[in-house]
């Protein structure tokens, strides 16, 4: 017990010093842009804008808000007080609606979407991969290969093929947006119908390109613990073959955990562009909206999201891991 | 090492990757020969003009006429009027104008016109039919009167008087040779939203693609692997600041930083060499892992042991007794971080921040165009599917080259 | 003379390399082990003494192949068996297997009582894991290891404690057979002594009736089993007891093998093998005369020309060479 306390305690140090050094990345890098950023923002951002009251105020939300006298220190104090209270400003491209509640209504749509996907996606990677390795045949000279190829393709050309195809030829499924755009979000049969409508074409898309590329290392990790002593071993004793195929793809299925951390935050990035084609409204959409709109509050809360989001997803992993895997345990004990 | 290269050209997945990898990259080259269009050019007025070959009307009028006896008429009822139509045609026949349904069943594009000819009569009760249907009835006749007309078409030209004066007369057994005509034009894959030829501007973005991939690879390669060697052959703190460092970049998605980074450089600054430096710059971090934890399995090796008692200087034992090695890592790498790149740049384009150029196209931009003037939605599929298709194939050559290597390096993963 | 609990009559089998090229790793072996006795199996690598222990246990899989002879397990032929039932019927409580690497046999992420009850389940699936507890840690007391492994992750186990827990799974069955490849070799001397003397307490308590030693230390055999046999290009070029072999060897390659040796006292051993001159030959095409031929100082032209008869002396000792008991002796006493 004392081992897994001090590898926790370890973890969830280290995501901190993580968390604020991404923090302080986000607050910096756009501080680094050449010239001045306040007025060149805050013009920009103003040119945009008929509602003079608008220009007024987004002009001095913005002084107010980078204390432009301020040393860095300050300003940087100034900010992430305000942004642990949920307050990331106004927006400049949505005005009057502050960040957060743009952030809140699209946060959902993204979680609910990519979670699953990534997930459902993973599962039948390592199921492919793993089948492909024990049982060869049709499995390992086509189904693969086939998948293989398809996650080459990158999210967004996924995204507008399944699009093009099942939504306007053959006329499956709705092509954008997350529900009619006649409805208004509510509990009823109807609204619930239109999201799962809504949600396929972009689910799935998500699903298939992430097959592929878990299903080769999941292949590989097979073939390499399908070889392993072990095995030869538990045949010896006159163990099945099923059991031993089962102590093989447990084994085998561990650095796959692992594996998914590490490419959570590519597939993440590819996802949020298939978003755009779908005309989704998570946080994709809204990043790209905010690019468009020069709206850089609402863009640096977006990403702000999203390295959470991976962050913690990580660590959740990790804590994961650390409970499945008795060579993590045993690593604390030397 | 010439035997290693032996076995790598004897590696079906690699050499079909290397293959097409290499083919798409000549063409690149070899295209620019043929057609020395700007690709950039806007060629066409107005958005998304279907692949084909355009021949200029005038000179159709002008050239040399010859009569084939080829039923002009037939082959018009057939391609112009649409399947839809054809089934309205049908449904109003058979409930308004008398005709039977066996009949119906029976009658091909040609008897269905004859038909409609024969029967439609606008002024005829429609019971049951929406106003607006009734007219396009009446719009959609016209059109077949038109179609199935075999009258001559009289060209006339406006004389001194203000007059108009026949010029020539052609009717429909007339056709002009397409050689006869000097102005005309293919467009393999159609034009873009700006009315560009979309085959000249997809080879010259596939280009640039490619370029932002190597330099985006080499940048990430050089990083990775001289922090690599240093942090896994020093070892101490400079390791342990160097593994911080990376582990911390593999946490905080680069896709995040890659968007602040272009952000912030502010529009003006983003050229695509900036673009490939910043998505290399961000991505290092996995060849850097396996270089250092390659070079610390190697550290301890004999070899380098007993290059460090003849007292050679750390540069060359680096050099020549680890570099090496991971060689193969870093090939390998190399060669998924193109793949990477090109990936990166397009999604990027996507979201509005791929490289700011007049000058040149990016295939990530091309898509974005499509994706903004929604040539998704209404079918233009010349103007995306290529571009995804070019992306997947690179992605795809790439990581056969991959693939094969590492079968090559690792025998054990070989079918 | 006791009962015989192993016997093998001119076995032979092959690899199949991924070129489809045929290796006749095992080629005509026979062999016999009485009830209480153990045979030791001696050679240099790549003499075919690790395909020998796995194609003793009549199964076989990829790239491993069958092809004649028969292995007759206390009184019963397995050769002809279906694998499934061999798998059933013999592995395990016939024959059992102690591999050459134990760093790795035991699966890292399973638990070591776990893996005991599967053991035990291919051949008594209704015994409780009470039951299964019970003997094991019975049976773990009895050979000197810890309660506690069994609750352990293999690894979390250090490389001796491995290799012993490894031998007491092997054995919680009791098998006839005992076929061990080079169960001590990687560790460190005070392990090896450890599982030497566990070897034979199992064997002194009747946990196992009989054991095959597979190693390419001969001097360790003299120590441990009764019997040796030495191997050579997949056939057995002498067998005999230890003594006779280690301190008479007839053979040429058995007297290389010994070489400048010093006579081992008990405890005392040399493990470096004296170097002969040449490589063993290629076993995708085997020569057709002595095998050893090549590198055998004392070869005639006679020895690569015809193949060579296995002469069996009356106290049981085999030999395979061209020259006479008396003839070697003399070449011997001359160098």
């Amino acid at each position: 017990m004392k081992g897994y306390k001090k590898y926790y305690g370890q973890k969830i140090a280290w995501y901190l010093i993580t968390f604020i050094i991404a923090v302080v990345l986000n607050f910096a890098l756009p501080r680094l842009m050449p010239g001045d950023p306040v007025s060149a923002i805050a013009g920009q951002a103003a040119s945009g804008m008929t509602d003079a009251q608008a220009i007024k105020k987004v002009y001095e939300e913005y002084v107010e808000r980078f204390g432009v006298n301020d040393p860095m220190i300050v300003q940087f104090g100034k900010w992430a007080k305000a942004a642990m209270h949920g307050d990331f400003g106004v927006s400049f491209s949505q005005y009057p609606r502050t960040v957060s509640d743009i952030i809140a209504s699209s946060f959902g749509w993204t979680l609910a979407l990519q979670l699953p996907a990534i997930l459902l996606g993973w599962l039948l990677g390592n199921i492919l991969g793993a089948v492909a390795a024990y049982m060869k045949g049709v499995f390992d000279k086509v189904i693969l290969p086939v998948f293989l190829f398809i996650s080459n393709m990158p999210g967004f050309g996924m995204a507008v093929i399944m699009l093009t195809v099942f939504g306007i030829q053959l006329g499956w499924a709705p092509t954008s947006g997350a529900y009619g755009f006649d409805l208004i979000p509510n509990m009823s049969w109807t609204f619930i119908r239109s999201v799962i409508s809504h949600y396929q074409l972009p689910f799935w898309s998500i699903v298939l390109i992430t097959i592929g590329g878990q299903a080769i290392g999941m292949r590989s990790m097979s073939i390499y613990e399908l070889n392993a002593d072990y095995v030869k071993y538990s045949r010896f004793l006159g163990i099945k073959d099923r059991k031993i195929v089962g102590y093989v793809f447990r084994n085998a299925m561990l650095p796959q955990v692992t594996g998914l951390a590490m490419s959570l935050g590519t597939m993440m990035g590819g996802a949020l562009v298939s978003e755009i084609i779908f005309s989704y409204p998570g946080l994709g959409t809204t990043m790209m909206n905010a690019i468009k709109g020069n709206d850089y509050p609402l863009l640096s809360a977006c990403t702000l999201v999203i390295t959470i989001m991976v962050l913690l997803a990580n660590l959740f992993v990790e804590i994961i891991y650390g409970i499945i895997d008795p060579r993590i345990k045993a690593a604390q004990q030397d | 090492m010439k035997n290693t290269l032996r076995n790598i050209f004897h590696s079906p997945k690699f050499v079909i990757g290397f293959v097409i990898f290499f083919g798409l990259l000549l063409f690149t080259f070899i295209y620019p020969w043929f057609v020395m269009a700007d690709p950039l050019e806007m060629v066409g007025q107005g958005n998304f003009f279907k692949p084909g070959t355009y021949v200029s009307v005038k000179d159709t009028v002008d050239s040399k006429y010859y009569t084939l006896n080829i039923q002009a008429k037939s082959a018009n009822l057939g391609d112009h009027i649409e399947d839809k139509d054809k089934a309205d045609m049908r449904d109003w026949l058979v409930n308004y104008g008398g005709v039977s349904q066996e009949e119906m069943d029976a009658a091909d594009d040609n008897t269905l016109v004859a038909l409609w000819l024969e029967h439609y009569d606008s002024k005829a009760k429609q019971k049951g039919l929406l106003a607006s249907k009734k007219k396009a009835f009446v719009r959609l006749d016209k059109e077949i009167q038109k179609l199935a007309s075999d009258a001559d078409m009289i060209i006339a030209q406006e004389n001194e008087d203000g007059e108009l004066e026949e010029t020539a007369s052609v009717d429909s057994q007339q056709y002009v040779n397409t050689r006869d005509i000097s102005n005309k034009r293919t467009f393999v894959l159609g034009t873009d939203n700006f009315g560009r030829d979309v085959l000249t501007e997809l080879v010259q973005a596939t280009k640039v693609s490619l370029k932002i991939g190597l330099i985006a690879g080499t940048v990430a390669t050089l990083i990775g692997l001289l922090l690599g060697l240093l942090s896994g052959y020093i070892g101490g703190v400079f390791d342990d600041v160097i593994i911080f460092i990376t582990n911390l970049f593999t946490v905080i998605p680069s896709f995040v930083l890659l968007i602040l980074i272009t952000y912030s450089v502010g529009q003006n600054a983003r050229g695509v060499t900036l673009i490939a430096t910043v998505i290399g710059a961000t991505s290092w971090t996995w060849t850097c892992r396996s270089v250092r934890s390659q070079v610390i399995s190697l550290r301890n090796r004999d070899h380098v042991n007993l290059s460090k008692l003849s007292g050679h200087s750390m540069m060359r034992i680096v050099l020549t007794d680890i570099l090496p090695y991971v060689a193969s890592y870093v090939v390998m790498a190399f060669i998924l971080q193109i793949s990477s790149g090109i990936l990166a740049e397009a999604q990027l384009s996507m979201l509005g921040l791929g490289p700011s150029t007049t000058t040149t196209a990016t295939l990530g931009q091309m898509m974005n165009w499509a994706t903004l003037y929604a040539a998704h939605l209404n079918g233009s599929w010349w103007a995306y599917f290529p571009v995804v298709f070019v992306i997947t194939i690179i992605a795809f050559s790439l990581n056969l080259m991959n693939t094969g290597l590492d079968q090559v390096f690792n025998p054990q993963l070989r079918d | 003379m006791g009962k015989v609990m192993l016997e093998v009559k001119n076995l032979k089998t092959k690899y199949v390399t991924r070129l489809r090229e045929d290796v006749y790793a095992v080629d005509g072996v026979s062999l016999k082990i009485e009830e209480g006795k153990s045979l030791g199996v001696a050679g240099e690598s790549g003499c075919g003494k690790s395909t020998l222990a796995l194609s003793l246990m009549g199964y076989y899989f990829p790239p491993l192949h069958y092809m004649s002879g028969d292995i007759i397990v206390d009184g019963k032929n397995i050769s002809g068996m279906k694998p499934d039932d061999v798998r059933r019927n013999v592995l395990g409580t016939e024959i059992a297997y102690i591999p050459q690497a134990a760093m790795n046999a035991l699966n890292p992420t399973q638990k070591i009582i776990r893996f005991i009850e599967d053991v035990i389940h291919v051949h008594d699936p209704g015994m409780s894991k009470k039951d299964v507890y019970d003997l094991a840690k019975e049976r773990f007391g009895i050979l000197g290891l810890p309660e506690e492994v069994l609750q352990k992750h293999a690894v979390e186990l250090s490389g001796g404690m491995k290799q012993r827990t490894v031998i007491a799974i092997s054995t919680i069955l009791s098998p006839k057979v005992l076929i061990a490849d080079e169960p001590s070799s990687a560790l460190d001397v005070t392990s090896q002594k450890m599982v030497i003397k566990m070897m034979r307490d199992l064997m002194d308590k009747g946990y196992i009736k009989s054991m095959i030693f597979i190693t390419h230390e001969l001097p360790l055999l003299y120590n441990v089993t009764d019997d040796i046999m030495v191997m050579y290009a997949g056939q057995i070029v002498e067998k005999g007891s230890a003594r006779e072999m280690v301190f008479d060897p007839l053979h040429p390659y058995t007297k290389g093998l010994m070489g400048s040796i010093i006579v081992p006292e008990e405890g005392v051993r040399e493990n470096k093998l004296t170097a002969i001159p040449g490589t063993p030959p290629n076993l995708k095409h085997p020569p057709k005369g002595c095998r050893f031929a090549d590198r055998c100082k004392y070869a005639t032209p006679t020895c690569s020309g015809m193949e060579v008869p296995t002469i069996e002396m009356p106290n049981g000792r085999e030999y395979r060479c061209l020259m006479s008991e008396r003839k070697i002796r003399e070449v011997y006493e001359n160098e």
